[in-house]
């Protein structure tokens, strides 16, 4: 019953040297219809390619760093009819077995039937051969108690590959340190809920910018006590100068946003306050200074949220920060950005400006110790010691990692950033 | 448990109740009790053991044993040890028999006694799916129970148009009673019970014809480690008829007259005695389950998933009412699991094979995957057969005709299954059983140091046949 399919790169609009990023299926493996077997990146995006068959990986013909086209061969896959109609059942189900019965009395296909199986099921639909768990019972026995789904160890460190117990302990140690965005880190994972029985409901995968954010995310989370301050910055002498230069320009120029003076501003401060130029030794033991500035700015796209990194800002002026920018920010929107583009921040800064609020609370785009988060700037009253006067505010909020910036600091580089903002003839001196 | 047993003030109550005290129930209150329960194990003959111990295994085992005597210093004969012809005292036989299972009865008693479980004789009944009743010499007893585990076994098959009241006409309980040795003795059906029986009564004199209904005896055995034995027993036996059936018995008083059909089908005959052992049927009609809810099926088999737990969750069910194969060795593991979740732990049935073993003279044994499993599922595998005519050992057995057979994966060469055929060859499974859960490749066995000269070399030659590597058999390469 079983037959061979071949698995092709479908038509992806007319692109020639498709990158294949990741592969992420194996000979032997058994996939389910409509599985992602790769990740495929055009220039413009990248592409999750779904399996078009259920059955078992017989070989791949794709490595990580290929160009494939359109047509190009992914892997054969072993299917059976069972699995192509079925593709959700448990995939071991499928797999020959050795028949436990010393009679010659057959194990029935269903429970109804009169049938002199019925207890042995597991035994009757055990997998042979390379398929098993290389374990020993005992080892079985330990992962059952643990919960190890053994076929997820592929290899032991024993002869042969052989799983021991040590290995189950090592598995279970990695998932709770690194399965964190499966709830790891002893944390209960928040339980599964069938959202159907409460009305219609639809599936959609994330993307992998998405699912790789959320894994970096949590990991963030997780790993640094974050302390955010809040505070408002003083924009009116600022943005009459920005309106000023941009008023010189022809229509076809590049203006100036805010957003520049705030990345110059920061990186102002931390010069003043090396702290936030740093990060954090992985045993926690030191700190390691940076003497370069760069700064990343989280990009709303599409895919997901992607971090450009614009360098030695330090040693760049406004227009040039401008065009850097914009021309970052483009690339970023159209999937162009290359991984040496978001390598290599200090700080990040993300603006919400352009959209509204009054204050959120950023988290640290770690190793980095500190993000500025931005939201929209108001035209307030603010009272000058005898009279309110309006003045253009901006809500600034700093997180940083507690464990390298105390909170006296965070106020002083704040009160500093504003500064800066509140009189950018400041940054000449 | 969703609701609270309702209990009795008379009654007595438990944590788990065991029904039946065969090797899975005693198996079961044990370990239920060594694992700090409360335990009643209800058992409806005097004493523990089941059909293994009293009426099974162990008694064949006894009589077997005797047999392989009497065929040994027979063989012998040719080769200069002469004893004459043997003489047979059934009734000290018998009482050596019976002493056999008797120990063994004694140390269940004692076990029974030392981790304090309550026995009960009688036979037990659902009433609810918390009360079994129990019909005891004294009368009704109630017992309420938190959790159950159902061993209530199997009964031999009776095929109702026979002459069952003629004492003649026996079941495998029956001829292990060892009333009398009879001239001609039938044996319907040529499966392991069957044979074992056609071994000791023809050691002790009776002339055996044995009538199975497959085209080979043992039937599902691999037919190149049944062929030993054939030959062997068309010498010593009068008939094996082999695709035929009974077509009916009649009682005569000179004897009883069977009539038969099929391919290799005789003309009628008379019989001293005549051994039916078609199979075992499950007593899961006989407990009144339907009153706790469980569910039987039309066979008398109770389903249950892979921690022995039937439909209601809170009874589990284990041996041969759960299904085939009906071996004690089964029954034992299941009772374990089912003792375990019960207390909480979390164990399930994880073995990867049963493995059988005929106590034939020659034995046969196999475990894991057969060749006719394999060729079935198109399974693709590697084999090797080494023959015992090359084993030291075995020819100083003064027996040539064992064979051992492994089968491994084609790619990796992990065994996958394995068999044996000779003297004693049942001992030799043990060690293919666990190579095959601890995941070995025929290289791990054959790199394993076996001591010479012995039978379980065979196993380790096998594997060097697969790998490659023997010496002791010249194998031309092509």
């Amino acid at each position: 019953m079983a037959f061979l399919i071949e698995i092709k790169v479908p038509d992806v609009g007319n692109v020639p040297n498709i990158e294949v990023l990741d592969v992420l299926i194996q000979p032997g493996e058994v996939v389910a219809l409509e599985q992602t077997i790769a990740i495929l990146e055009t220039e413009k995006a990248s592409i999750d390619l779904p399996s078009s068959a259920a059955g078992t990986i017989q070989e791949v013909f794709i490595k990580p760093g290929d160009k494939v086209s359109e047509g190009s061969l992914v892997a054969t896959v072993l299917a059976s009819t069972e699995t192509a109609e079925a593709p959700k059942e448990t995939p071991k189900a499928e797999a020959p077995a050795p028949k436990a019965e010393t009679v010659a009395e057959k194990a029935p296909e269903q429970l109804a039937q009169p049938a002199a199986a019925v207890s042995t099921p597991e035994l009757a639909t055990r997998p042979t051969g390379a398929q098993i768990a290389h374990a020993s019972p005992a080892v079985r026995l330990f992962a059952r108690e643990l919960g190890v789904d053994l076929s997820q160890l592929k290899t032991g460190s024993g002869r042969k590959g052989r799983i021991t117990k040590d290995d189950v302990k090592n598995f279970v140690k990695k998932a709770m340190t690194e399965g964190l965005a499966q709830g790891g880190a002893g944390i209960p994972s928040i339980p599964a809920v069938d959202f159907s029985q409460f009305g219609d409901t639809e599936e959609q995968s994330l993307s992998k910018i998405k699912r790789m954010t959320g894994q970096n995310l949590t990991r963030v989370w997780l790993n640094l006590p974050m302390v955010t301050y809040h505070d408002e910055a003083d924009m009116t002498e600022l943005e009459a100068f920005r309106n000023a230069l941009n008023s010189e320009k022809s229509a076809g120029d590049l203006k100036i946003t805010g957003l520049v003076f705030i990345i110059k501003a920061l990186v102002a401060a931390m010069q003043q306050f090396p702290q936030f130029n740093a990060s954090l030794s992985a045993d926690g033991e030191k700190l390691i200074l940076k003497k370069y500035f760069n700064v990343g700015i989280a990009v709303d796209t599409p895919n997901g949220l992607v971090v450009p990194v614009l360098r030695d800002v330090n040693k760049k002026g406004l227009n040039e920060l401008s065009a850097e920018l914009a021309e970052k920010s483009e690339k970023a929107r159209q999937g162009k950005l290359m991984p040496a583009d978001m390598q290599g921040g200090c700080i990040t800064i993300s603006s919400l400006g352009g959209i509204g609020g009054t204050a959120f609370t950023p988290i640290v785009n770690a190793p980095e110790v500190a993000i500025l988060g931005v939201t929209r700037a108001k035209m307030q009253p603010v009272w000058n010691g005898k009279e309110f006067v309006p003045r253009l505010m901006l809500p600034l909020d700093l997180t940083y990692d507690h464990r390298v910036i105390d909170g006296a600091e965070g106020a002083r580089f704040m009160s500093v950033v504003k500064q800066y903002l509140g009189d950018i003839r400041r940054l000449l001196l | 448990m969703d609701a609270n047993p309702k209990i009795n003030e008379s009654a007595l109550h438990t944590e788990v109740l065991v029904l039946g005290g065969g090797p899975g129930g005693y198996t079961a209150a044990f370990r239920a009790a060594d694992l700090g329960k409360q335990v009643v194990l209800v058992e409806r003959y005097p004493v523990l053991g089941g059909v293994c111990l009293n009426v099974g295994c162990i008694p064949s085992k006894a009589l077997l044993h005797v047999a392989q005597i009497v065929h040994e210093a027979e063989e012998f004969e040719q080769h200069g040890l002469s004893y004459g012809k043997p003489s047979f005292d059934l009734d000290k036989i018998r009482a050596w028999k019976e002493s056999v299972s008797g120990s063994l009865n004694d140390g269940l008693a004692r076990l029974v006694k030392q981790r304090k479980i309550t026995l009960i004789q009688g036979t037990g009944k659902f009433t609810s799916p918390y009360t079994v009743e129990i019909q005891t010499e004294a009368g009704i007893k109630t017992v309420t129970f938190e959790q159950a585990i159902i061993a209530a076994g199997s009964h031999p098959t009776q095929i109702p148009v026979f002459p069952n009241d003629d004492p003649r006409l026996w079941n495998s309980t029956d001829a292990l009673e060892l009333k009398e040795i009879p001239k001609k003795l039938l044996i319907v059906g040529g499966g392991i019970i069957g044979l074992e029986m056609a071994t000791v009564y023809h050691a002790l004199g009776s002339e055996i014809s044995v009538v199975e209904l497959m085209d080979q005896i043992i039937p599902g055995c691999d037919k190149d480690l049944v062929t030993p034995l054939f030959r062997r027993i068309k010498k010593q036996y009068k008939n094996i008829w082999l695709e035929t059936r009974v077509a009916g018995i009649e009682s005569h008083k000179e004897g009883l007259k069977v009539s038969f059909e099929g391919k290799g089908a005789p003309d009628s005959a008379l019989f001293d005695a005549v051994l039916v052992a078609v199979g075992r049927r499950p007593n899961g009609k006989l407990i009144d389950a339907d009153s706790a809810g469980v569910t039987v099926n039309e066979m008398g088999f109770i389903p249950v998933d892979k921690q022995q737990r039937t439909n209601v969750p809170h009874i589990f069910a284990i041996g041969d009412i759960v299904g085939n194969p009906m071996l004690a060795h089964k029954a034992t593991y299941e009772g374990k699991i089912a003792a375990e979740v019960a207390a909480g732990l979390k164990a399930g049935f994880d073995a990867l094979t049963i493995p059988a073993v005929a106590y034939t003279d020659p034995e046969i044994t196999w475990m894991g995957l057969t060749e006719n499993q394999a060729n079935e599922q198109g399974i693709s595998y590697d084999k090797a057969v080494f023959p015992w005519a090359a084993s030291g050992r075995s020819l100083s057995l003064g027996r040539k005709e064992g064979l051992t057979k492994i089968l491994c994966d084609k790619e990796t060469g992990r065994i996958l299954g394995a068999g044996m055929v000779g003297p004693n060859a049942g001992e030799l499974i043990a060690e293919a059983v666990l190579a095959l859960e601890m995941g070995a490749d025929a290289e791990d066995v054959s790199l394993s140091i076996h001591a010479h000269p012995m039978l379980s070399e065979t196993f380790a030659f096998a594997a060097e046949m697969i790998a490659g590597t023997i010496t002791d058999l010249y194998i031309k390469k092509d």
